[in-house]
């Protein structure tokens, strides 16, 4: 058994194992909080997108391109340094909560892309059904549209979600302690790389494992007995 | 039987669907009519005639260009008439179906009460489980609209609708997607809402539902209303061409 502690030292590892947890707590709260964030703005901006007030889907628009056309680290640099400078905010903005706005407002815009999809994929049968029996607009949205909208759309949410969770180590990059940030005290303590970093990656796929399993059950509550 | 209070009243509906690059189509060339308390009017024509816009005008799922449309004295037409409550008076029973895909057929009956109606849930199930009952299929209550079959999921559709206690109901071609084993049983079924007293307006191609369970027949062609009368002057005595030959071919 010797030579898998020259390559991977899972007794270095073992010493790690306080850094390890509270990293995946750290990545873990992060992407939730940016992914509850990202859905609500997903919400709100595919619905603006499909509006058909021009002022409203043009916003909509432009800043789905602005977060897709700037790369991610740059826009968690710009969120962190630069809302802290605008007059409505008395205090600095923590580095958490930097990272946390930063990772849900990218996240939201690709996601509102895939929410809109999932609306527009819910036929106009089911919209009318709605408002043969009087339903309001923002009723149809809540109750008949949303949640088929949602149920279509698992598959794709689920995977912007694993691009989030693993985007979620570029805060590190303004200071926030995380998984990948556990794997960088790994290596500057006692230089090894392959325990750091190979011990992260693996606590990435077991946190997508899980995700896994919440949004089998998830799509199984939306969408009926269809599936 | 029909009373003689006006329900529905329409006037001079025009409704034009304009396509870039072809003829506009004249869908409703002034369209007049009325539908009293408790009365069942049928509609028929040959597809194309604006029967289904007629219908949908009915309760504003299709906008129309000019004329009025009053549903018990609240003028559908007007620009500040609140669509959405209007609406909850007026059950629309369409061709597909369109029952909400995932909720149970119960869910289907009682969801709207709820949101729409601010019923609570004992009540709406209660209500919803009776008229599941009602049109027959008071074992389906749990399973989703793609476990029924056509006809049981038009019951639940004309369940949904009744669960709102309408003033009128609409169908829509309501037996045209139906299986053909399935339609007779949905044809009683409205043949019963009818002898209830229901008002209805019914658009259909069954002319032997238009003949027993009709008030009054509306034969409509090319967007006009040709010839209207009692199911027995216009069955059997038509008085105008375009009558004769859609009967002829139809029947």
């Amino acid at each position: 058994m010797d030579w898998i502690v020259e390559v991977y030292n899972y007794r270095v590892v073992a010493q790690f194992i306080p850094e390890f947890t509270r990293g995946i707590a750290a990545t873990i709260w992060i992407s939730l909080l940016s992914l509850i964030m990202a859905l609500i703005i997903g919400t709100f901006v595919a619905i603006m997108r499909l509006s058909a007030n021009p002022v409203l889907w043009r916003i909509a628009a432009g800043y789905v391109q602005a977060i897709r056309s700037t790369p991610l680290l740059i826009q968690i640099y710009v969120i962190y340094f630069s809302i802290p400078a605008l007059p409505l905010l008395d205090r600095r903005l923590d580095e958490l909560e930097g990272g946390i706005i930063a990772l849900g407002l990218n996240a939201g815009a690709y996601m509102s892309e895939i929410i809109r999809a999932g609306i527009e994929s819910v036929s106009r049968g089911q919209v009318e059904g709605a408002q043969s029996v009087g339903m309001t607009y923002m009723q149809r949205m809540r109750y008949v549209v949303l949640p088929q909208a949602f149920a279509n759309v698992v598959p794709p949410l689920l995977g912007q979600t694993s691009v989030l969770i693993k985007d979620s180590s570029l805060v590190s990059f303004i200071g926030v302690f995380e998984l990948f940030g556990a794997g960088l005290v790994v290596l500057s303590d006692r230089l090894m790389p392959n325990e750091a970093f190979m011990t992260v990656a693996f606590c990435y796929l077991v946190i997508y494992w899980v995700m896994l399993m919440f949004s089998n059950f998830a799509q199984r509550r939306l969408g009926g007995a269809r599936r | 039987m029909a009373s003689k209070t006006p329900i529905v009243v329409v006037k001079d509906v025009c409704k034009t669907f304009k396509i870039p690059g072809r003829p506009p189509i004249h869908a409703l060339r002034n369209v007049t009519n009325h539908v009293n308390k408790g009365e069942v009017l049928v509609v028929i024509g040959p597809s194309g005639s604006g029967k289904s816009t007629f219908l949908r005008a009915l309760n504003g799922l299709e906008p129309v260009d000019s004329g009025s449309i009053t549903i018990d004295d609240v003028e559908l037409t007007a620009p500040k008439t609140d669509l959405n409550k209007l609406r909850q008076g007026v059950g629309m029973v369409f061709q597909h179906f369109n029952l909400f895909e995932h909720k149970t057929a119960l869910e289907n009956i009682t969801m709207p009460q709820m949101v729409v109606l601010k019923r609570s849930k004992d009540e709406a199930d209660e209500i919803g489980n009776k008229l599941l009952d009602r049109v027959g299929i008071g074992d389906r209550g749990d399973n989703y609209p793609s476990e029924l079959s056509g006809g049981q999921q038009q019951r639940v559709a004309i369940a949904r609708s009744l669960a709102m206690t309408p003033k009128v109901m609409l169908f829509d071609e309501a037996t045209s997607a139906l299986d053909p084993e399935t339609v007779g049983g949905v044809l009683d079924l409205m043949k019963e809402l009818a002898a209830d007293g229901t008002t209805m307006v019914v658009v259909t191609h069954e002319m032997g539902f238009a003949r027993e369970a009709g008030d009054r027949v509306t034969f409509m062609d090319e967007g006009e209303i040709v010839e209207d009368g009692t199911p027995n002057a216009v069955f059997d005595n038509p008085q105008h061409e375009r009558t004769k030959l859609f009967l002829s071919q139809i029947i």
